[in-house]
């Protein structure tokens, strides 16, 4: 059958829904939005927010970039620029960390897809879900705060026990995390339960969807180590407030003890930033190479192996600190196994491409992407988790380039990818496939300039959080200030894209790209109510149905004509004629 | 394979250095470092160009129009999946040993190896030679193994000398410890550069331009030493020069060059050297820039106004309080975050820093300069007078 | 080609469904057993959650234990084991009583429901009212957190200020005591409840009065729980840390520190002495400097009091002051390899007294927050129960508080020997 016409069958198609079913329109007034319950309002809400909190973090980023144009720093001057300095990279830190990576795929894009590719009605505790979205709110409000009150220069991992003597708002910042930690908690519990007892009939654990797995092992860590956080927090507030000398040596206490605490969250927490990354990325390759994903199975169970062999590896952050040295050997062994789930992805991703029916769509475009660069920043890890190199290189320019390659280059490429994915379907408009791939090729390009000499800037020797440096490492400073202006030039050109095409964007069919999981068999934006009958399930990842239909410019279900079986029999010998059949 | 990979970088090593992978090897840790990471590298771009291209090449051939249907729809192929799980673990394997060795190696101290005490505090290093000689550079022998006992008297420090590829937190609270044996000695430049570098400094009326003299003001050349765990403010100020001597009796001489106020040595001039070598111009100025701590410009014979809401004038026993226990009297507007100098400083020490603070003090000595000029004062015009410029007051 | 499009005009009720709910059921869920598994699924991870987080302090527990067996063994002494057994037994009672009130809720005993409702809430306000005599009395003696420890052996009860004069003075905060201040908010509580019962009575509002009547209860128990503290304490307080001289008092003080003062000590003391006197000796290191030993010692005293903030916050700078200086003196080259053994033999200072008590407040604290959060629950449940919310398919609530209850329970069952009983 070639492209565009359309076999005969039964055609299915939500078509459009009316103003009084579309979820955004079904009910007006901003009380409407600030107490409803409904997930996908919940999900637009947050991702409202944590493109602001990237807005804010992003700028902050382009200005420390510019400081370090010059040797001597060419932003901030006088007595206190070396202050400011610190103060602006802790924030940028703290807020993309805390307010923007960690919450945006589960938080924004998890809370608008789970249910819906479900074919639930809504997640399992609505009014938990929304009571997470202001947690994360009051969390920002605290970081606002923080910043006004006198700022936050700790670095955003707050070691002791700077943290216990520096006089910025530790407090502050803390409470905020701790808020934060909450929100997070409570996402991750309501996604727990939502796909183990809210899944269709027909929707086995391996018919879900690969995004759903990566949540459910994103929520697995959320529950598990995010309480850690929590009291380390809560331990790091009552050091400073009345000095409990846990932490802070000055009363005895042991600030290696808060790195093992901070990091027996923070480790895993990377892992709440790629696995849903990972799932987006899994949905996205397959939906636009319409082909089949390659090892469905190994894909989910590397999700979840990863998952729980990210509880074991904290002590890689360590290496340096002086813990002993069979517990740091131990921690590198550990660390090398978590490098083989995630190359098993790249594999299977790879060969679903191979012989696919490939799309360059701009999400598609961003999946490349993501494969390439993630790939990198999990390579150049082993020249981390290897203790002899981690001993040169830990601490410098190389571990910077290599957590932004994986979580800039890994979670906000997938991030983008799955905001151009299902935008036709959170909002019901079509955006400019030109000026989509045009923002994800000025990203690739912009985020290579900007953390690629990072990488050689460490291995020569440049120390992280430096507001000065030698002036032999000038050249490839300003390289990357360059890169990360163009980098800045793409997210905008991604922006205008997408809020141009709330405006004069076509009406998006309910299935733009023929994907196959259940929220393209809802309209395009869902209707409140999501579905009104339990949908059918089908094999998320079965494309055999699905056709282009180029008259509508719309993908479209076509199940096949069925047989029937006394097709013929009928009209010779009634099946009651025969006593029996 | 080492050799391989190192080819074009020798090749090209006049014009690259700027650009090069790493800095000078200097240390018997660099070798294996590079060779590994050479390694390691090297078993990434194996993986990851056949990655790229597959990438770009299936996107490209594999495009097709809407509606067309996928060449294959395999769901999975157990073999080749085992495979590409397994395979690459062997590399991994590979890895993880030969890292583990090398670093068992940083961590196996031999013995009869120099023993250093180093200090850190926001934002100096002080270097303990034994005898009450405290530098901030570090100073080592040759091909002699040393071996750094660490500490640190506020936040967490990490010493990091890119040069010889080794690096270790300093953790308030505990001793670490780590060694090194350097195998490239610093070059001593010759006496005229060093002499015409000074003059340029003193004309420009600067402290030492660490950036632009690739050698330090006693004429050696010297290896980056950097804290690289974030320490606060002046964090990516504490940074300091490691020196490596030929033989041991050049390292003596240094070292006695700096153990005390030389014989008909001023003290003032004495205590300008301190000055900078103990740590005190990380945080006091002397041409009145507020710093952390107050400018030595305003100390010396003037009224300080305290925390406490007191107020004292800054005499020698106040001042000496104040390097002895900097808490018990704190400056009006700042941090109580001095350490302590108790045991560090010999009287003499103090004495001559005291002295050091009336010569930049704005205050102007009419009753303090009372008889306490050394008759010597006149046996060494040549370097009173070097001293008297470098003071830019 | 054919379409089906959604019909426009398909008509929807609010919820978007169109079978029969019962009213107890959410609209999102299929089935009664699928909001309860819901529910339960729910409740038992954030259970997990709860574990971890108090996880993190028992860590932090192992950890100062193994590194300082003789603090936690000395401080541990501190600890009045009565009142900590009365409140494990209050706590195991009220698991019983919330137990029996699942039952009751899956057997649609309503009465019974909120009697063992009322039951649970009251063991909840006698753990508190115990607690807060065992807060109060420590704070008095100043056993706090390592930045703030105060606690002087030699004069262990500071004299309070002298008691009001004049009627109205008793509501005169300077004269309050810590039991005072905390026990404040909880008489608020209890004088709000009781207007409301007699409100209630007034108007005759049956559903009103059967939820004040049993809350009057609960809040009236907080300060049953406090006279038994105060029994207990009083009882005991003083000859406590006595009564354990004759053994391990001694066996602490020769335990391997060898502290010349320990043995001149009354024996009662003799504990408390080995961990807190050699901070006396620090400061008066220090004291010495600056002239004099006594006038030290009186400051020290004086501070006790927690209105003279001054001076404690000088004290705290001298303490801090002698420390930083201590910490920073170079050793002799020749000394380094021995310097850690001399570091850990300074651990023994006052200061490092305080991580017990850290710890103490910060476990027993947190766990105290928990039961409040676990009351506010049961307050919650007990109008819904008066209110007949709850049947045979509907009682998913009771069991997930039911649940917490018990992990905030066991929680306590694993401080109490912790805290109090190993040594």
């Amino acid at each position: 059958m070639s492209a565009g016409s359309i076999p005969s069958g039964k055609v299915r198609d939500p078509g459009y829904p009316t103003k009084s079913e579309n979820y955004l329109t079904n009910s007006k007034g901003i009380l409407s939005w600030m107490f409803t319950l409904d997930h996908k309002r919940i999900g637009v809400m947050y991702l409202v927010g944590v493109v602001v909190a990237f807005a804010v973090a992003g700028l902050l980023a382009l200005l420390i970039r510019l400081h370090l144009f010059q040797p001597d720093g060419a932003i901030f001057k006088g007595s206190d620029a070396n202050n400011t300095y610190n103060q602006v990279f802790t924030l940028h830190g703290a807020i993309m960390v805390f307010l923007f990576i960690i919450p945006s795929i589960p938080a924004a894009l998890g809370n608008f897809l789970v249910p819906v590719m479900l074919g639930a009605k809504d997640v399992a505790f609505p009014r938990l879900n929304l009571c997470s979205f202001y947690l994360w709110v009051a969390g920002a409000i605290f970081f606002v705060s923080a910043l006004c009150a006198s700022g936050l220069d700790t670095g955003w991992t707050f070691y002791t026990p700077y943290s216990t003597s520096s006089n910025s708002s530790v407090i502050l910042a803390t409470s905020g995390a701790f808020i934060l930690g909450f929100s997070s908690i409570f996402t991750g519990l309501n996604f727990i339960v939502t796909i183990n007892t809210m899944r269709p009939p027909g929707m086995s654990w391996f018919r879900m969807p690969l995004f759903l797995w990566a949540t459910y092992a994103t929520s697995i860590i959320q529950v598990l180590a995010t309480p850690v956080l929590g009291i380390t927090l809560l331990l790091l507030i009552a050091e400073r407030a009345m000095h409990i000398g846990i932490f802070d040596p000055e009363f005895n206490g042991d600030p290696v003890t808060f790195q093992h605490f901070f990091w027996f969250y923070s480790h895993p927490a990377v892992y709440i930033m790629i696995l849903p990354a990972f799932g987006i990325i899994s949905d996205l390759i397959s939906v636009h190479s319409h082909k089949r994903i390659f090892g469905y199975r190994f894909i989910a169970y590397s999700s979840i192996a990863i998952a729980l062999l990210g509880f074991l590896v904290w002590g890689h952050h360590m290496f340096t600190s002086g813990m002993g040295p069979l517990t740091t050997i131990i921690f590198s062994a550990l660390t090398f196994t978590v490098s083989v789930p995630s190359a098993i992805k790249v594999f299977n991703w790879l060969a679903t491409m191979y012989k696919g029916s490939i799309s360059l769509t701009t999400p598609m475009c961003f999946a490349i992407a993501f494969i390439f660069l993630f790939t990198i920043g999990g390579l150049t890890g082993l020249h981390l988790g290897t203790l002899a190199t981690d001993l040169h290189l830990h601490d410098t320019y190389f571990v910077v380039a290599h957590f932004h390659y994986v979580m800039v280059g890994g979670t906000l490429v997938a991030f983008l990818g799955g905001v151009f994915h299902w935008w036709p379907k959170m909002f019901g408009k079509m955006y400019s496939e030109w000026g989509g791939r045009l923002a994800a090729v000025i990203i690739f390009f912009g985020f290579n300039l900007t953390f690629l000499p990072q990488f050689v800037l460490g291995s020569r020797g440049m120390p992280r959080r430096y507001a000065t440096y030698d002036p032999e490492f000038a050249y490839l400073h300003q390289m990357s200030t360059i890169g990360s202006l163009l980098l800045g030039v793409g997210l905008l050109v991604a922006l205008v894209v997408l809020i141009h095409s709330l405006f004069r964007g076509k009406r998006a069919p309910a299935n733009p790209w023929g994907g196959a999981t259940l929220e393209w068999n809802c309209t395009s934006p869902p209707p409140f109510y999501n579905f009104e009958r339990a949908p059918v399930v089908g094999d998320p990842y079965d494309f055999t149905t699905i056709e282009w239909d180029s008259e509508n410019e719309r993908y479209v279900t076509v199940d096949p004509e069925r047989e029937i079986a006394p097709e013929e029999k009928p009209e010779t010998e009634p099946a009651h004629a025969q006593g029996d059949h | 394979m080492p050799a391989i990979l190192n080819l074009p970088w020798t090749l090209l090593a006049d014009k690259t250095e700027d650009y090069a992978w790493f800095p000078e090897a200097a240390s018997t840790f660099a070798a294996d470092n590079d060779w590994l990471y050479g390694f390691i590298s090297l078993v990434c771009i194996i993986f990851f160009i056949p990655i790229a291209i597959a990438l770009f090449y299936f996107a490209v051939r594999y495009r097709k129009p809407k509606g067309a249907k996928a060449e294959s729809n395999a769901s999975h192929n157990t073999p080749l999946e085992l495979a590409w799980s397994i395979g690459p673990s062997f590399f991994l394997v590979g890895m993880f040993i030969l890292g583990a060795k090398a670093y068992l190696n940083h961590r196996s101290v031999p013995d009869g190896a120099r023993d250093i005490a180093v200090v850190a505090n926001s934002w100096n290093w002080q270097i303990d030679y034994g005898g009450g000689t405290i530098h901030p550079e570090l100073h080592i022998v040759l091909n002699e193994p040393t071996k750094l006992s660490m500490r640190s008297s506020d936040v967490i420090h990490s010493l990091f000398i890119p040069a010889f590829r080794a690096k270790k937190d300093i953790v308030p609270g505990r001793y670490n410890y780590m060694w090194f044996q350097p195998t490239v000695a610093s070059q001593k430049v010759s006496d005229e550069k060093l002499a015409a570098a000074k003059k340029r400094m003193e004309d420009l009326g600067e402290s030492w331009d660490w950036d632009e003299l690739d050698f330090t003001p006693d004429g050696y050349t010297y290896y980056d030493l950097y804290c690289t765990e974030y320490c606060g403010k002046n964090h990516s100020e504490m940074q300091s020069v490691v020196v490596v001597h030929e033989t041991e009796e050049d390292l003596n001489a240094w070292i006695k060059k700096y153990s005390q106020r030389g014989e008909g040595e001023d003290a003032d001039k004495y205590g300008e050297k301190l000055y900078t070598r103990r740590g005190c111009s990380g945080c006091h100025s002397i041409n009145g820039d507020k710093r952390v701590g107050p400018s030595f410009k305003e100390v010396f014979g003037n009224s300080r106004p305290l925390t406490s809401g007191e107020t004292v004038i800054a005499d020698e026993n106040y001042i000496r309080e104040s390097i002895l226990y900097p808490k018990a009297k704190v400056s009006a507007g700042y941090q109580p975050v001095m350490p302590s100098y108790k045991g560090q400083l010999s009287e003499d020490d103090l004495y001559s820093l005291v002295e050091y603070l009336k010569t930049v003090s704005d205050y102007t000595p009419t009753d303090v300069a009372t008889g306490d000029q050394d008759g010597s004062d006149e046996q060494t015009p040549a370097e009173g007078q070097e001293a008297t410029v470098t003071v830019p007051e | 080609m054919s379409t089906i499009e959604a019909g426009p005009e398909t008509a929807h009720s609010a919820d978007g469904h169109d079978h029969d709910h019962p009213s107890f059921l959410a609209h999102h869920f299929d089935t009664p057993e699928q909001q309860f598994d819901s529910g339960k699924l729910g409740i038992w991870l954030f259970l997990v959650t709860e574990i971890l987080f108090f996880s993190g302090m028992f860590c932090a527990y192992a950890i100062f234990r193994m590194l300082r067996p003789d603090v936690f063994e000395g401080c541990s002494q501190f600890l009045n084991t009565k009142l900590g057994a009365i409140n494990t037994g209050v706590l195991l009672f009220s698991s019983l009583t919330m137990a029996w009130a699942v039952r009751c809720s899956q057997v649609e005993d309503n009465k019974g429901l909120v009697g063992m409702l009322a039951a649970t809430l009251s063991c909840a306000m006698i753990f508190l009212g115990v607690k807060a005599i065992e807060y109060s009395h420590k704070w008095e003696m100043g056993l706090l957190p390592a930045g703030l420890f105060v606690y002087d052996p030699a004069n262990p009860h500071p004299p309070r200020p002298a008691p009001p004069e004049g009627p109205w003075a008793i509501f005169d905060p300077a004269y309050w005591t810590y039991l005072d201040y905390i026990c404040a908010p909880f008489a608020l509580i209890f004088v709000g409840v009781v207007i409301w019962l007699i409100y209630s009575l007034v108007t005759a509002n049956k559903f009103h009065l059967a939820v004040a009547k049993p809350l009057t209860v609960a809040s009236m128990c907080f300060f049953v729980g406090v006279g038994l503290g105060t029994i207990l304490e009083s009882g005991g307080s003083e000859s406590h840390v006595g009564e354990h001289h004759a053994g391990e008092a001694h066996a602490a003080a020769d335990d391997g520190h060898d502290h010349p003062d320990g043995e001149t000590h009354e024996s009662g003391e003799a504990v408390a002495a080995v961990i807190v006197e050699p901070n006396t000796n620090e400061i008066l290191v220090v004291g010495d400097e600056s002239g004099n030993k006594d006038e030290t010692a009186v400051r020290q005293r004086l501070a006790t009091d927690s209105t003279n903030s001054g001076i404690q916050s000088e004290i705290a700078a001298r303490q801090r002051q002698s420390s930083v200086a201590g910490t920073s003196i170079v050793t002799e080259d020749a000394e380094i390899t021995g310097a850690i053994e001399k570091v850990e033999s300074e651990v023994l200072t006052a200061r490092q007294a305080g991580v017990f008590f850290s710890i103490y407040y910060c476990m027993t604290g947190i766990h105290a927050i928990h039961i409040l959060a676990g009351i506010a629950v049961l307050v919650w449940l007990l109008v819904r129960a008066v209110r007949h919310d709850f049947n045979r398919q509907y009682f998913g609530p009771v069991d997930y508080v039911g649940l917490y209850w018990h992990l905030v329970d066991l929680i306590w069952i694993y401080l109490f020997p912790l805290l109090y009983l190993i040594r």
